[in-house]
């Protein structure tokens, strides 16, 4: 590829220290930018968790009211789900996306950053709703009407007005990483030479545009039944008032066909991580590249057909819980493709335990649990036992806090590097995952039994005092994980200020993002190698080794 | 870098994965030994379709435990016996690309353990799903109101109760769950009595128990429906036939004649949640001394319409159950008074 021209010149305003950041449009500052947001509110979201497990450490216990405790649920599951793991697995495909696929950027670099600034605008807009009269929303993070339509003050508003931020922002992104990935892949990349994660962030793009205007269509006609004024005009309808013939239901079918496929928005990516870290750190190629890059089109399309195994209780005919019940086993298969291939990808490596890697196993053995309890949600009348307890709660937390976010902690550990130059220390990353993995299994697992022994999620206080034990047990558990996502901010800090330069490819990785310098310069590449494989650096490195006689690694 | 560091990193790695599997094992295990519950099964069911349910979630056990020992077990022996050792860490690994046989094995293999769980599945759903047709003379219907926030209970022969509902021993129970248009979505659930069904506006769902030992079980709303949706306790007491029978029987002659104990029910399931069983206040504002509670005018139309932030909780009420509210309110009024 040609020497990238001279950049043009930038009026000296927008080259400060801070306009610089507010004025880019570089997919890498655009893509970190969203990081470090999504970082903050994780922070927020994840205190608001701590919160709420001390309030249920004891039976009948008074230190969060009722209220606080409602909207606490609320916005820690809307923050966690849109605030924090989609945003946070856009910046990590905004700033590999190019790289990955040899580009000079998105390809519509504007667009990127209205998509990160309004991402911004719908967090500062959810997380001020606190503050909003009568409080934030407080009907959860599914906000089923009637229940939604029927809470006073504004809080409720607000979060449909934040939803709709933050839908905009999803579609811009989504449609950046769709054209990105068809237009700008570099000379030789055909479709199966392209990264795993490439795949699965190019899946995550199209399972949004999917779904993501339902949801819109649903909040609407939320907003319209909570009765909206246009000038002189009071509208109020009542699609979910069953008084005037409308149908509370249908909102749950509008919000999840949405809300099963943003599972697999959240967990895709994650799956993309995995399937990128394991191969370098066995030194092997992904087992069955096709398999898994095929498994990722299958699950992204049966996530379409399933959400109904969220209603399983609503009262449909059993024809149809029959039908949402295979159609959720159905989705087990390609799963269980990609841990059969991640295992066979372990398989006579040369497996070391850097902290990317010791992140990626974690995801491996938590996630299994977690998409084995979906097993059991699948068959209807089980769910019927088990709905709406926390055995959901354990189920749910398995697959995206224990997959999704320790498989993200594994790219950060990975890309860190390649972002800044440096490598967050070792030591100070390996007490975080052992921290972590302990105090998730502490946190989460006995869940499972509270939820067997019949205690329902989203209540504040439980008078059964049999279920006290446990429930300490997971209080304890998530001090311990709040303690390890510190020591992760800690390492942050400490490799800012200490840690030491590792050159542009301290893993020996297989991908094309790792053949730029770190961090990359803003044109990102001077040249890129003619792809050959999926694994371009790899097929570089063998050549250069032949030529040289040399025996091992440059 | 951590290169450098090869036999530290080897024990390591084995001592990590000791912490891993011991802590994965006691986390299993200890609980399980220490519930008093069952562990990690539903509750001991008491009815046909809990039943039906428990041996459903025993039969998908079997596979899910045989998929999580294999999937963890593979993880931790490749792990241990492919880890770097004395290998240079740059060193490649087999270069495998795969192996279509084994891609279709674990393919079909999934598919088959499927197939056989959804078999079983429907095998189980009559019986968990259909109310046993006895002829309607030996079912007892009731039908269940979730409101905010408690459950009314409304026998054939017009006995209305809050929240604990009496059953005869050995006769199957058809339960009608519905919520009233202007009240928000709930869930009817006894653990040991079945599984969950929503109470929702406009829809009228069903389900059924059939309990043979007579005792207490105990549920709540599971479905989030408001500020005290925590406090919407349900329990079920489950008397031998006759003695159901003249319950029944001796709670209409008292209820037409105003001193059953509805009225005492209503103040503790309906108003006691938010306003305290004394009327000390809670979420709802303090009511000991309140003149409303002597003012049967006033105090109905509280009830019936609400008022501001609290929810008309007696809408649709019979006039005989607003009488035993007023009527035990009069007769003891909460706090003293």
């Amino acid at each position: 590829m040609a020497v990238s021209p001279a950049p043009t010149p930038v009026p000296a305003w927008q080259r400060g220290r801070v306009t610089s950041w507010l004025v880019t449009t570089d997919h890498k500052r655009i893509g970190l930018l969203y990081i470090g947001t999504a970082l903050f509110f994780f922070v927020l979201a994840g205190l608001m968790a701590m919160a709420l497990r001390l309030q249920l450490a004891q039976a009948n216990s008074d230190l969060i009211g009722p209220e606080r405790y409602n909207e606490l649920v609320t916005i820690h599951g809307t923050a966690m789900v849109f605030l924090v793991v989609v945003p946070i697995l856009a910046g990590l495909g905004n700033y590999l996306l190019p790289l990955m696929l040899g580009a000079r950027d998105v390809a519509f670099p504007r667009l990127n950053a209205l998509s990160y600034w309004l991402f911004l605008l719908g967090g500062v807009v959810l997380m001020l709703s606190f503050f909003a009269s009568g409080g934030a929303a407080q009907a959860g993070w599914t906000s089923y009407p009637p229940l939604s339509v029927e809470q006073a003050g504004t809080g409720q508003d607000l979060w449909i007005l934040s939803l709709h931020i933050l839908t905009a922002s999803s579609l811009a992104g989504a449609i950046n990483f769709i054209v990105t990935t068809h237009s700008m892949r570099t000379r030789g990349m055909t479709w199966t030479r392209m990264p795993l994660f490439v795949w699965s962030m190019y899946i995550f793009a199209w399972l949004l545009m999917a779904v993501l205007p339902t949801l819109s269509a649903g909040l609407t006609l939320l907003l319209l039944d909570r009765g909206i004024s246009i000038g002189p005009w009071d509208i109020q309808t009542h699609f979910f008032a069953p008084a005037e013939g409308g149908a509370p239901v249908l909102y749950q079918h509008a919000f999840w066909f949405f809300g099963h496929p943003e599972v697999y928005v959240m967990a895709l990516p994650a799956f993309g991580i995995v399937s990128e870290v394991i191969p370098v750190f066995a030194r092997k190629p992904i087992f069955g590249y096709k398999a898994v890059a095929f498994s990722t089109v299958a699950i992204g399309f049966f996530s379409m057909l399933v959400w109904a195994h969220h209603m399983f209780t609503v009262g449909m005919p059993n024809a149809l819980n029959g039908f949402f019940m295979v159609a959720s086993m159905i989705i087990a298969v390609p799963t269980g493709v990609k841990i059969f291939n991640w295992l066979a990808t372990l398989w006579r490596g040369n497996i070391s335990f850097d902290t990317p890697m010791l992140f990626v196993l974690g995801f491996l053995s938590i996630f299994t649990i977690g998409g084995l309890s979906g097993i059991y949600l699948a068959a209807f009348p089980i769910d019927w036992q088990v709905h709406d307890t926390y055995f959901v709660v354990a189920h749910f937390h398995y697959v995206i806090l224990g997959g999704s976010v320790f498989a993200i902690f594994g790219g950060l550990y990975y890309w860190w590097p390649k972002m800044f130059g440096k490598m967050l220390g070792e030591t100070l990353g390996k007490w975080h995952f052992w921290l972590m993995f302990v105090g998730f299994n502490v946190t989460f697992f006995p869940q499972h039994l509270l939820g067997l022994d019949g205690m329902p999620r989203r209540i504040y206080t439980y008078s059964d005092e049999s279920w006290e034990g446990y429930n300490l047990t997971s209080t304890i558990g998530s001090w311990v994980m709040g303690i390890a996502i510190l020591l992760f901010f800690v390492n942050i800090l400490r490799t800012s200020r200490t840690g030491l330069r590792v050159g542009n490819d301290p893993w020996q990785a297989d991908t094309l993002e790792w053949y730029t310098t770190s961090p990359p310069p803003p044109h990102n590449f001077d040249d890129v190698p003619y792809v050959t494989s999926a694994r371009p650096l790899y097929d570089l490195r063998r050549r250069l080794r032949e030529q040289r006689g040399a025996r091992t690694s440059l | 870098m951590v290169a450098a560091s090869g036999t530290f990193i080897e024990w390591q790695a084995v001592r990590a994965l000791l912490v891993l599997a011991g802590s994965l094992l006691a986390l299993v295990v200890v609980p399980v030994a220490l519930g008093d519950n069952g562990g990690f099964t539903p509750v001991e069911p008491a009815s046909p379709n809990a039943e039906g349910i428990h041996r459903s979630w025993l039969f998908v056990s079997i596979f899910i435990l045989f998929i999580f020992v294999l999937v963890e077990t593979l993880l931790v022996l490749f792990v241990v016996r492919f880890r770097r050792r004395r290998r240079d860490r740059f060193e490649d690994g087999a270069q495998i690309h795969g192996a279509t046989r084994l891609e279709l094995l674990w393919t079909l293999f999934p598919v088959v353990i499927l197939v056989a769980i959804g078999a079983f599945v429907f095998y189980e759903l009559p019986g968990i799903a259909n109310v046993p047709s006895a002829a309607a003379g030996d079912r007892l219907e009731v039908r269940v109101t979730g409101r905010q926030f408690y459950w009314q209970y409304e026998y054939p022969n017009g006995v209305i109760a809050i929240d604990k509902m009496r059953a005869p021993a050995g006769v199957p129970v058809r339960l009608e769950v519905v919520s009233p248009d202007d009240d928000v979505i709930h869930s009817w659930w006894i653990p040991a009595l079945g599984g969950k069904i929503d109470a929702i506006p406009g829809t009228v769902n069903e389900t059924w128990f059939e309990v043979d030992d007579p005792g207490v079980y105990t549920g709540q709303c599971a479905e989030l429906c408001g500020l005290q949706h925590a406090q919407m306790l349900a329990s079920v007491e489950v008397l031998p036939e006759a003695e159901f029978d003249s319950w029944l029987a001796e709670r209409r002659t008292e209820q037409t004649a105003g001193t059953s104990e509805l009225g005492q029910e209503t103040w503790e399931g309906v108003c006691a949640k938010c306003h305290g069983l004394s009327g000390e206040g809670g979420i709802g504002r303090p009511l000991t001394g309140s003149p409303i509670l002597q003012d049967a005018q006033a105090l109905e139309n509280v009830v019936r319409n609400g008022r501001r932030t609290m929810p008309a909780v007696g809408s649709g009420w019979t006039d005989e159950q607003m009488e035993a509210l007023t009527n035990y309110l009069e007769e003891s009024p909460p706090g003293g008074g």
